[in-house]
């Protein structure tokens, strides 16, 4: 089992890398480039706390293989932040509350900046339909809501 | 011996970029798997469910099979289409409304970007969500090989539990879908116990074209309730033709749930699925019919 | 900000943001698995595939030949070392000794340079097992000849628990009506979603472990017990905690005495991260009980008489059950009037997973057998269940018949309150369409705060001040994500009048932070809290006497504000409290300041063996509306909304007692319609997420929090608990809100669709 070499643009970075074919890109994530602000629960796509975006796109990282990422851009919680400035997303979980024990929460933002990315204006039923594969066993959601809400304003949505 | 796997077995991992060279390698190399969103391949291989194969193929390099499309009124469907792709898409919605609903009812966005339509009708569990709707639209599947191909229907296509007609050096390239009069109206109801992220303990699809108060055109689906997606012919037969009125709906239910064969699981057991059958079938036929 | 008036406070009351979550929203925090050491190997426990066995044999030679593996281990290299919550009860062992007793247990360890070389030996270790009859069902291993988990309790009966108040017979026949029921409560989870993981380390200064632990100084003890090693050897550091809710990150587990061997036996750090099935499959779950539960009744609805035959499915090992028991009958008193009491609880030895600690503790059993038995008896009896809950509420202050004290009660209060909500007095409306039938349920009852175990009660706090006038807050109090680092900051910061980010929480380190019981039983507001407070008095008592000094008044009559101090009356001469620390730090020699405190509440005894006295320091009281709406052909359920009216005395942070009160009753909701693990001769069927059925944001109902303010003087600020009644409260007003809409009383949880649709049908059929 040969690694092979890829290259990716990760949070806006060129990277290059050599990867065994049997990792996934949650692993090469978490281990190789030391990116841990991503979470592993499930290990199976059951709970979106690994949940980061390719080319804007939310997946479960733990159920794409870390070769895929090749060419691909790839976002991940680390990536939100701009010079220090935090994305409206992040300021609003910070008012909000948006969580307790934090572990859904980067899987939970990256799920709400590719729904605010579509739909920067989300009603209820939208906001609850973006965030269903991401578990949360702490807040009972309802600060979440509030959360995105909130977020959304903050972008200019309403 | 119980080992909680964390990491995936060894394979090596190849992407070809064209078609040629995705049959050679499945014509000549022995245990390989293919794959596309890996939302069901890859959570197997975690829990050591399947022996692992030597090589995994990605399908993803053939860009080629990545569309939605109408050709002369039929809809195709590559097989590298996402079930979000699917779900979203305004043909489908549009023309083909049913399977849009059976798309958008599968898990949530992380699994619906990731996992493709083909390769949950390859997968071939009973409780596959997008089979009840494709099997009264009447899909068709285009299965190539290296040097062949040939059309399948899908009521041919599932033989039992996780197994397909397909053979080792074959892939589904595309489902097509023929017309479907402009008239004709579908529901798909998807049973499960929590709103959403669920697998289905029953599917029910129903397409329904009338004409004059009858049933001119009537398929019913099932999913979830025996070894493989069915078509509850029987309970079509009855109402195909047929005036549409209240006591031969419940009878065609009633037939429905005696064609269906389910089993007692962790999900659900077997007499509720039953009753869940009749109960379902009923309601989308007089919701479609408008009777009371 | 939402601010609720608790008092003349700056920072009390207010909904001031976490402290940890700019580090939570950024990815930056750091939970156990994220932790990395130079060199470090991974540490993989193979688990049994029989659920009752002999162990014959273990051969490991193959795997420790594989190349990458550094160290196997067995049972035996543990030397009989067996830890429980009570001496009498330590019968667990880190991996299995002569037989395994559940489905998964521990059986052989191996560390290798990676996880994937850790996998793949544990294939090459063989295990001969003689497999032996199993018991799966309490009530079945309870009978004559089953067969005997552990040969120290050949009837299998684990710990009982008896508590006899007053006359029950007596208050039986003195009641109009009486009724017995058999109530069941499910196989469920905490559900966290950080899987239990740690990095061990052991070198020549002892043992360093980072693990995810919302009680650290319980794997302390256990692993200085473990490895034979004074305390000051051991040392646990605290990353963030991904939530814990009890039993698991309560205790120790498998991995973590596995990897600290490791590390002994090659000098390499040694790391371990459970998967999610294996959490599911090995750790500890709630226990689910069987509750044979009778009441008496008067024609006006007073209640005359409980009795009460609780039999738990313990599993395998003994764990914290003992105080299980405890807690499903001591609490029973609460929260209505009960003059005759009799509780008889019995924990049983099963061969399925570990009964343990569960957010809701004991009470979570007895309480829904008792809120649903009242209810239908309040229907039989034509009488309103608000008003029956009214009738028999208590009022503080009060004593129970078991001698628990009430100093404040909110109870009846809330009860009014919801009364008057929209849900409840419209809740008659039309249905939605006509297969969906809605209804509203309710329910009311009592949490303990600041709960007290049988051997280490108290909580400490130690400041440190800066020469800039920064504090430092040491604690030995786990933030597992309920948020109580927030309030404890903001407790420190209110007494000293500074903002909050001047004072610095340092999260637990046993080589700095003070032995501390643990997160458990809502008690770090509660305790810890006091023990906050009292520190940041001790501090701020040396500084006014140097500020008395500078004003030459009375220490007194200094005054801390908005970072800054002054003599009472004079704020015109007010100096920044940077400017005061500095005096103090730089006056003489020797002055270091630093504050101290610990916590003096609860610690009158109780006895535990009768169930008289308090076990928590003050009680939380919780009335709950829930609107279900049901299919009434499939029986899908969907909960639209809840009221819940809380008091926990006083909100010291509004806004997280609400998130507490929001999780807390999702997860009940959770236990009441949704999860349950279903088990074959062992085991577990649906270990996975999929499959065991947390609730998703969609099935998330709308909730509106309620605070209900009372003011109990035993604890500071009047704060009492949060984290717990709300989980009691769900499940008993859910399954009341579907009986409200279907006319059937479940007993059994979880109520499913399946068996909601199929009780629906035979109703319709009589
Ligand atoms: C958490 C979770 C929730 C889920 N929820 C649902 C649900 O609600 N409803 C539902 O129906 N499913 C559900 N699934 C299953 C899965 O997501 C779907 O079946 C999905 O459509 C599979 O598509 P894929 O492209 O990811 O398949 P893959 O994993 O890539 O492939 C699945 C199988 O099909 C084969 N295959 C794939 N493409 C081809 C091809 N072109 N030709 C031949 N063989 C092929 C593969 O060899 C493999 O055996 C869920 C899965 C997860 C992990
Ligand atoms: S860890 Fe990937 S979905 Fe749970
Ligand atoms: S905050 Fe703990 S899981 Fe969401």
């Amino acid at each position: 089992m040969e690694k092979k070499e890829i290259r990716f643009k990760i949070n806006g970075e060129d990277t290059v890398i050599s990867i065994k074919p049997n990792k996934t890109l949650l692993e090469m994530i978490r281990e190789d480039l030391k990116l841990t602000g991503t979470k592993e629960a499930c290990d199976h796509g059951e709970c979106g706390a690994c949940t980061v975006l390719i080319n804007g796109v939310p997946v479960n990282s733990c159920l794409v293989l870390a070769m895929e990422a090749h060419g691909k851009e790839i976002l991940t919680i680390e990536g939100l932040k701009q010079d220090d400035r935090l994305d409206p997303i992040q300021e609003a979980f910070i008012q909000n509350t948006g969580m307790q024990c934090g572990f859904c929460t980067p899987g939970m933002i990256m799920s709400t900046k590719a729904l605010l990315n579509r739909n920067p204006k989300p009603n209820d039923d939208e906001i609850k339909e973006a965030i269903a594969g991401n578990l949360c066993r702490c807040t009972g959601y309802t600060k979440i809501f509030e959360s995105i809400k909130d977020a959304s304003s903050k972008i200019g949505g309403k | 011996m119980v080992i909680f796997y964390r990491r995936l077995p060894k394979f090596e991992y190849i992407k070809p970029e064209s078609q040629n060279m995705l049959f050679e390698i499945l014509s000549d190399n022995k245990n390989c798997s293919v794959y596309a969103g890996g939302t069901d391949l890859i959570p197997k291989l975690k829990k050591r469910l399947i022996k692992p194969p030597d090589v995994l193929i990605d399908l993803k390099g053939l860009n080629e099979l990545d569309y939605i499309k109408i050709e002369g009124g039929t809809l195709k469907i590559g097989a590298l289409s996402t079930i979000y792709s699917v779900a979203t898409s305004k043909i489908v919605i549009e023309k083909f409304n049913i399977l849009s609903q059976a798309a958008k009812s599968i898990a949530a966005f992380q699994i619906q970007n990731r996992g493709t339509i083909v390769g949950n009708i390859c997968n071939a569990v009973p409780s596959a969500d997008s089979a009840p709707a494709l099997l009264v639209l009447n899909a068709k599947l285009n299965i190539k090989k290296k040097d062949g191909s040939r059309k399948v229907n899908i009521d041919e296509f599932f033989i039992g539990p996780n197994k397909t007609v397909l053979d080792k050096d074959e892939i589904v390239t595309e489902v097509e879908i023929s017309e479907v009069p402009s008239s004709f109206k579908g529901i798909y109801y998807k049973l499960s116990t929590r709103g959403k992220m669920d697998l289905a303990t029953v599917g029910v699809a129903v397409l329904l074209g009338s004409d004059n108060g009858r049933f001119s055109d009537i398929r019913i689906g099932l999913g979830a309730v025996a070894p493989t997606p069915i078509r509850a012919k029987r309970a079509e037969e009855l109402l195909k033709g047929e005036k549409i009125n209240k006591e031969l709906i419940n009878n065609a239910a009633r037939i429905a749930s005696d064609e269906s064969s389910p089993i007692d699981d962790h999900r659900a057991s077997a007499t509720y699925r039953k009753i869940m059958v009749e109960t379902l079938v009923k309601r989308a036929i007089c919701r479609l019919t408008e009777v009371g | 900000m939402e601010e609720i008036n608790i008092g003349d406070y700056s920072l009390l009351g207010k909904s001031i943001p976490r402290i940890d979550a700019y580090e939570k929203v950024t990815g930056e925090a750091k939970y156990a698995a994220d932790i990395e050491l130079p060199g470090m190997l991974w540490c993989k426990i193979l688990r049994s595939p029989l659920p009752h066995a002999k162990i014959l044999n273990i051969d490991i030679s193959r795997a420790k030949r594989l190349t990458g593996v550094k160290a196997v281990c067995t049972a035996k290299d543990f030397k009989g070392f067996r830890w429980g919550w009570m001496p009498i009860t330590r019968d667990e062992p880190p991996l299995a000794e002569d037989k395994v007793r559940f489905y998964g247990e521990g059986v052989a360890a191996v560390a290798a340079i990676d996880e994937e070389t850790a996998e793949e030996a544990l294939e090459l270790i063989k295990v001969d097992y003689e497999e032996l009859p199993g018991v799966f069902d309490p009530e079945e291993a309870l009978k004559e000849g089953a067969p005997v988990v552990h040969d120290y309790r050949p009837n299998n009966i684990s710990w009982e628990f008896h508590m006899d108040f007053g006359d029950v017979e007596k208050g039986f026949k003195e009641a109009d009506l009486v009724r017995e029921d058999r109530f069941a409560t499910g196989r469920v989870i905490t559900g966290f979603l950080e899987p239990p993981a740690a990095i061990a380390l052991w070198n020549s200064s002892g043992i360093t472990i980072w693990a995810a632990k919302q009680s650290p100084y319980f794997v302390y003890r256990h692993l200085a017990q473990c490895f034979n090693l004074p305390l000051n050897k051991i040392r646990v550091i605290q990353p963030f905690v991904g939530g814990g809710f009890g039993g698991t990150k309560n205790d120790s587990v498998a991995g973590d005495f596995c990897s600290v061997l490791f590390s002994k036996m090659t000098g390499r750090p040694v790391k371990f991260v459970y998967k999610m099935e294996e959490v599911f499959l090995t750790c500890r779950r709630r226990h689910n009980a069987i509750i044979y539960n009778k009441m008496g009744m008067k024609k006006d609805g007073t209640i005359t008489a409980m009795q009460s035959r609780l039999i738990a499915d313990g599993g395998a090992y003994t764990a914290i059950g003992p105080l299980t028991m405890y807690l499903t009958g001591c609490i029973s008193t609460l929260p209505y009037k009960l003059p005759n009491f009799k509780h008889d609880a019995y924990r049983v030895f099963t061969n399925n997973p570990v009964g343990a600690a569960m957010r809701g503790h004991g009470v979570t059993h007895t309480r829904f057998a008792a809120e649903i038995q009242m209810d239908m008896m309040a229907e039989e009896l034509g009488l309103d269940p608000m008003e029956i809950r009214l009738k028999n509420a208590i009022e503080a202050p009060y004593e129970t018949i078991n001698k628990v004290t009430i100093f404040s009660c909110g109870l009846k209060d809330g009860l009014l309150k919801l009364k008057e909500h929209p849900l409840w007095k419209e809740r008659k409306k039309e249905n939605k369409d006509k297969e969906t039938i809605s209804g509203v349920g309710i329910s009311g009852v009592a949490y303990l705060g600041g709960a007290r175990q049988r051997g280490y009660q108290s909580c400490a706090a130690v400041l440190r001040l800066c020469e800039d006038g920064t504090v430092e807050y040491l604690t030995g109090a786990t933030d597992a994500g309920q948020g109580s680092d927030t309030v404890l900051t903001q407790i420190v910061a209110e007494e000293l009048g500074l903002s909050i980010d001047h004072v610095d929480i340092q999260r637990v380190d046993t080589a700095y932070t003070p032995c501390d019981a643990g997160s458990y039983g809502s008690r770090v507001t509660a305790l810890a809290g006091e023990a906050a407070m009292k520190a940041a008095k001790d501090l701020k008592r040396q500084l006014a006497e140097y500020a008395a000094k500078e004003w030459n008044v009375s220490s007194e009559d200094i005054v801390f504000k908005n970072n800054k101090v002054y003599p009472k009356h004079m704020p015109d001469k007010a100096i920044p409290f940077r400017k005061l620390a500095q005096i103090a730090c730089y006056s003489g020699v020797g002055a270091v300041i630093i504050g101290r405190g610990y916590s003096q509440y609860g610690i009158e005894p109780y006895d535990f063996e009768k169930g008289i006295g308090n076990a928590g320091t003050a009680y939380s009281f919780t009335s709950q509306l829930t609107r279900v709406e049901v299919d009434k052909e499939t029986g899908f359920t969907k909960c639209t909304d809840m009221i819940i009216a809380h008091d926990c005395g006083k909100p010291l942070n509004p806004g997280l007692v609400e998130s507490q009160n929001q999780g807390a009753s999702v997860q009940g909701l959770g236990q009441a319609i949704y999860e349950e693990f279903v088990m074959d001769r062992g085991r577990t069927l649906n270990a996975n997420l999929a499959d065991y059925k947390m609730p998703t944001a969609v099935d998330a109902p709308n909730i509106e929090v309620i605070h209900i303010l009372t003011d109990d003087p035993k604890v500071p600020y009047g704060a009492k608990e949060a984290s717990e009644g709300a989980i009691v409260s769900s499940p008993p007003s859910v399954i009341s809100a579907i009986h409200d809409a279907t006319g059937i009383w479940f007993k059994e949880l979880p109520v499913t669709p399946e068996k909601i649709a199929l009780a629906l049908r035979e109703k319709k059929k009589e």
